[in-house]
């Protein structure tokens, strides 16, 4: 069981539709594990479906509805129902089976990296995944912009607390923290930034080490 | 599954017309409950799509929800999500669609949007679900009602215009944290805050 949650108004952004793709993959990934944000997204859906019902109606088109019955027996094939087929996670579909044998390119140290945002074409973020190596500690360093991130294995520990599997976690230029990788396995993240990190140690070089 | 949770939540779930409507089309592409959930729904999601800023593709936008909703009824479980619930993730999800296909004419999405955002009831994995799931719409509607206006706007504008917290502040030269405070109140209010941390 997960125990850092997105804050509730991270939640209603998403319900309403306005984050980009990148951020409402984190939340996804997040309520895929969590029932508990699971159950507060299904009541912000309802708010929004109250909020769309107490909105002024405009009247449709006469043809409308003509429209799209003639478009239901013409196309029959494209208007088929549904069929339920058991849906791959997005991370596997975006990652394949084992996010550990990724291209990962090591950078200092414990830390490695990988850049995905040429998937998310158009939506201007920077997102990346990170590996610290069990047992390992990633360079100090601070955050210039908000930064969302969401713990994909193992755990990781800073000033803050532990972070585990489906964590979810925002930082900013306040947090200056030096994470290291607790428990067994590698800790392997996802980022979204929307600035560079800044590095407060004496590393000089912009690597986005382990950014949380 | 043991009766006694199921008897109230069955009890509930049966007061929603749209639910039921919606069930005839999915298990009989019943026209005359589909027709109905036209003439209920269409203007909604038209001005939806209106005050979003997709005037021009309003009755487009209105003709993919409907398609949407007679392709996907069969899925529909109304113990999962009230009929406007649900219809409302089909909106929001048809709109986003909508609005990735004409930024990306060409570049293959490596996600979908029902991968990103889901539609309740697609994952049948997923327990059935509380009364208290159920009963929100009511609940809502019923606080919704005893808000300040001040509150109804910034909610207003996050959902039906699609502005960011930062943008609705930007929009009423409030600054953001007052924005967020009130978005705060509100879903304190409404229950929806059921434990924040980091906050
Ligand atoms: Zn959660």
């Amino acid at each position: 069981m997960t125990r850092h949650h997105p804050d509730s108004l991270s939640l209603m952004e998403y319900s309403a539709g306005n984050l980009t793709e990148p951020h409402a993959l984190c939340i996804r990934l997040h309520l895929e594990q969590c029932p508990h944000c699971r159950s507060r997204v299904d009541t912000l859906n309802s708010l929004g479906a109250v909020m769309m019902e107490q909105q002024p109606k405009v009247t449709v088109s006469d043809s409308s509805f003509e429209q799209l019955m003639a478009r239901i027996d013409s196309a029959p094939q494209d208007t088929s129902p549904v069929v339920q087929a058991p849906r791959l996670s997005p991370l596997q579909k975006l990652l394949g089976q084992d996010i550990n044998e990724l291209p990962w390119k090591r950078q200092l140290g414990d830390v490695s990296v990988l850049d995905i945002s040429e998937k998310f074409p158009g939506q201007g973020e920077r997102v990346v995944l990170q590996k610290l190596v069990a047992g390992g500690k990633a360079p100090a360093h601070t955050h210039r912009g908000d930064e969302t991130t969401i713990v994909l294995q193992g755990a990781f520990a800073d000033q803050k607390g532990v972070f585990n599997q489906w964590d979810f976690v925002v930082l900013n230029e306040q947090d200056e923290h030096r994470p290291v990788a607790v428990g067994c396995e590698d800790c392997i993240t996802l980022s979204v930034l929307s600035a560079p990190v800044k590095l407060t140690g004496t590393f000089t070089r912009m690597l986005n080490p382990f950014i949380r | 599954m043991t009766t006694l949770d199921q008897q109230p939540a069955k009890a509930e779930g049966r007061k929603d017309p749209w639910g039921v409507l919606l069930e005839k089309v999915g298990k009989h592409q019943d026209r005359a409950a589909y027709h109905a959930l036209f003439e209920h729904f269409a203007p909604q999601i038209k001005y939806y799509a209106i005050s979003n800023g997709m005037a021009s593709h309003a009755e487009e936008l209105v003709q993919e929800v409907f398609i949407s909703i007679w392709r996907r009824s069969c899925l529909y479980d109304w113990r999962k999500a009230a009929a406007s619930t649900w219809i409302f993730t089909i909106a929001r999800n048809q709109r986003i669609d909508m609005l990735r296909k004409m930024q990306r004419t060409s570049a293959e999405m490596a996600v979908e949007t029902e991968d990103l955002w889901q539609i309740p009831g697609d994952n049948e994995d997923e327990p059935v679900t509380s009364l208290h799931r159920l009963m929100s719409e009511r609940r809502i509607r019923e606080s919704l009602s005893q808000l300040p206006e001040e509150q109804i706007t910034v909610i207003a504008k996050v959902y039906m215009e699609h502005k960011s917290h930062q943008m609705v502040a930007d929009e009423l030269q409030i600054p953001l944290g007052t924005v967020k405070s009130r978005v705060r109140l509100a879903l304190n209010k409404l229950k929806v805050i059921l434990q924040d941390q980091n906050v």
